[in-house]
């Protein structure tokens, strides 16, 4: 969403830019052996650094060219992304979290619901991540630059706002991101291949949220996973990996532009 | 004029020389899925079993004849699979190796039939088609066996059951753990169990949270899942996430032993027909020396079932006399007893109508808390292979 507010282009490789931050934790957590902050402090470093580096060697050569033509940079980025990381790391499970030393443990919340401790850290550094976003984006000098350049980029340029420093810093924020999830989704559970799998599953989300719209985005992703928890307790649980795409459907019939988008930005599209 | 003479002949030796080679090996053609969303599971049988054959290659070969393996990935699609197999037929393979997902079955078999070649599983599924009475050119050595697994465990579960058993039930919505998992149910009410609810999960899902809540809201108190592993184990720490303190049986795949040490669970269950490493039997010891030696990127405890197969293959071509024929191989693999030196309960046997084997033994396995350590609680079971 971040990326695409800002430069209009849509990442298809975000599942993968979330798996390797995950096996960006993975690596540290081994590197730094008994020093578990460390390890987190610099994998959190990698990803902004890997998000940067995306733009600054790849996306940046699309600058100009058709919106059509960077999406299918971002396709074959997320192909070459995921060979490298099999090639690198192999096929088989990784245990991010045993890796740091740490147990996810299960907590109580009002007497009958149960939650992963991992889980928790998930929902807490999502609220985290957005109000940090929105403060950012609201408040600072970057985020106001990065939020004209997502209205008029031509303008902003022309007022000697940076383009690619700000494209670089969406790039590595919307990694950053993207990696965090990764990482505590690999801590919950376990990390492999098919993690990007979630990654396909947070595009209904933003896009039924509203692609240009942060709030949308946050509107979307629990309608979507709602719909997905409730249809698969009370109807079929084969219905969990078409649920999002059909939710997406839906809202693409009613209301194309999303919950909370612009409506302009469909015409864009 | 003389210069291209020169590399005309010099090129005519190469190519001789090569095929001289290969005429002179014993060529065994292999499509797996070395890459793509199951390689964990099909890989590391591959690699081990190209580990042991460069092993008995070093050694001398077999009958004086090298092993010269082809290895093709098909990334778990059936269409590149099909495409290696007519690969593998035309490089003249003796015998095809298939480890890989059971859509790549089809395709693969289309073309042995056709070229009148066997085709071995070994990792992969047992297809049916194995069971007596077997399918001529069809061949399986892979550990797990279609309603015999679930036999084995619910046997074990009414042993072990102090109290009535309410069984819940779990699998991946594929069509060979489905099939197996009904199967299971209705074993299960022939036992006196009452199943109290199965869940399917989708492959693969990224939270196993709602499966694992429906299970618990029917209150087993015990699961059985059949399941690659990845379903079986998320499944279980997810009940173990919302506070079920049941007991869980499941499937040892290749990384159940590393697994259990990893999930401490003194109620977790594995059951199968591998032995574990902590047996540290000889074989285990060769087992270690040669993967070190091929400088393997997998854990040790993952290679039994790729060094099965490689000895499976050593007993086959053992068996076949020089100069080998696809038919040869064939009649070689209809009469074949392999020594596996404590890896499995008992020998490997084909038969000309059995052609998965013809006793599966079962052991069952736990992580014990008070020994810090994953023990046997179960030793060799047989369940003899009927028709």
């Amino acid at each position: 969403m971040l990326v695409y507010r800002v430069s209009r282009v849509i990442s298809l490789a975000h599942g993968e830019l979330m798996m390797l931050g995950a096996y960006g934790l993975f690596t540290t957590a081994s590197l730094f052996s008994g020093h578990p902050l460390v390890a987190i402090a610099v994998s959190a470093v990698l990803a902004v650094t890997v998000g940067g580096l995306v733009y600054l060697a790849l996306m940046r050569r699309m600058t100009g060219e058709s919106v059509l033509a960077a999406v299918l940079a971002t396709i074959a980025l997320g192909i070459l992304l995921r060979g490298t990381m099999v090639l690198v790391w192999g096929p088989q499970e990784r245990h991010p979290l045993q890796a740091l030393g740490w147990a996810n443990t299960s907590i109580s919340i009002g007497g009958t619901a149960k939650i992963s401790a991992v889980s928790l850290t998930l929902v807490l550094a999502t609220a985290a991540v957005y109000l940090g976003l929105w403060v950012f984006l609201r408040y600072t000098r970057w985020g106001i630059r990065m939020r004209a350049a997502g209205q008029n980029a031509l303008l902003a340029a022309q007022r000697g706002i940076g383009l690619h420093g700000i494209y670089a810093l969406a790039w590595g924020l919307a990694t950053f991101t993207g990696g965090l999830a990764g990482m505590l989704i690999a801590c919950d559970s376990a990390l492999e291949q098919t993690m990007v799998v979630i990654g396909l599953k947070a595009f209904p989300a933003a896009l039924v949220g509203g692609l240009d719209s942060l709030a949308g985005a946050l509107v979307g992703s629990l309608v979507v996973a709602a719909a997905e928890v409730l249809l698969i307790h009370y109807v079929n649980p084969l219905l969990s990996d078409v649920v999002p795409f059909l939710v997406l459907l839906a809202m693409l019939i009613v209301r194309p532009w999303g919950l909370f988008g612009t409506r302009e930005e469909l015409d864009r599209v | 004029m003389r210069r291209a003479l020169g590399i005309a002949v010099f090129t005519a030796g190469v190519v001789a020389a090569g095929t001289g080679a290969a005429q002179d090996a014993y060529v065994i053609g292999v499509t797996a899925g070395m890459t793509g969303p199951a390689a964990a599971t099909y890989a590391p049988v591959i690699d081990a079993m190209k580990a042991y054959l460069d092993h008995v290659n070093a050694k001398g070969g077999i009958n004086g004849r090298q092993v010269r393996l082809i290895i093709t990935d098909d990334a778990g699609e059936p269409s590149r699979a099909g495409a290696n197999a007519k690969r593998l037929i035309s490089e003249k393979a003796l015998m095809v190796v298939n480890s890989s997902l059971s859509s790549t079955f089809a395709p693969i078999l289309a073309e042995t039939k056709r070229a009148g070649i066997p085709l071995y599983f070994a990792g992969a599924v047992c297809p049916k088609e194995t069971y007596p009475p077997a399918d001529p050119l069809q061949f399986c050595s892979t550990a797990f066996g279609a309603t015999l697994d679930s036999q084995a465990a619910l046997a074990f579960v009414r042993s072990q059951a102090k109290e009535p058993v309410r069984l819940g039930l779990a699998a991946m919505a594929i069509p060979i753990a489905r099939s197996e998992i009904d199967y299971a149910e209705g074993l299960s009410k022939t036992l006196g169990m009452t199943p109290v609810e199965k869940q399917i999960t989708p492959p693969p899902a990224p939270d196993y949270t709602p499966f694992a809540t429906k299970l618990k809201e029917a209150n087993p108190n015990w699961v059985y899942s059949w399941a690659p592993w990845v379903s079986q184990v998320r499944t279980f720490e997810a009940l173990r996430r919302l506070g079920w303190n049941g007991r869980y049986v499941t499937w040892a795949h290749l990384n159940a032993e590393e697994e259990l040490v990893r999930l401490k669970d003194g109620e977790l269950y594995v059951f199968g027909t591998n032995a574990f490493f902590q047996d540290d039997l000889p074989i285990h010891a060769e087992i270690r020396a040669v993967t070190h030696k091929a400088n393997l990127k997998y854990p040790t405890t993952y290679l039994t079932e790729g060094f099965i197969a490689g000895l499976v293959i050593e007993s086959v071509l053992t068996n076949t006399p020089w100069p080998p024929t696809p038919a040869k191989v064939t009649a070689a693999m209809n009469n074949l007893k392999v020594d596996l030196k404590g890896l499995r309960g008992g020998p490997l046997e084909w038969t000309k109508d059995n052609h998965f084997r013809t006793r599966q033994y079962y052991r069952v396995w736990k992580w014990d808390p008070a020994k810090q350590a994953v023990v046997r609680v179960q030793d060799w079971v047989p369940i003899d292979v009927k028709q």
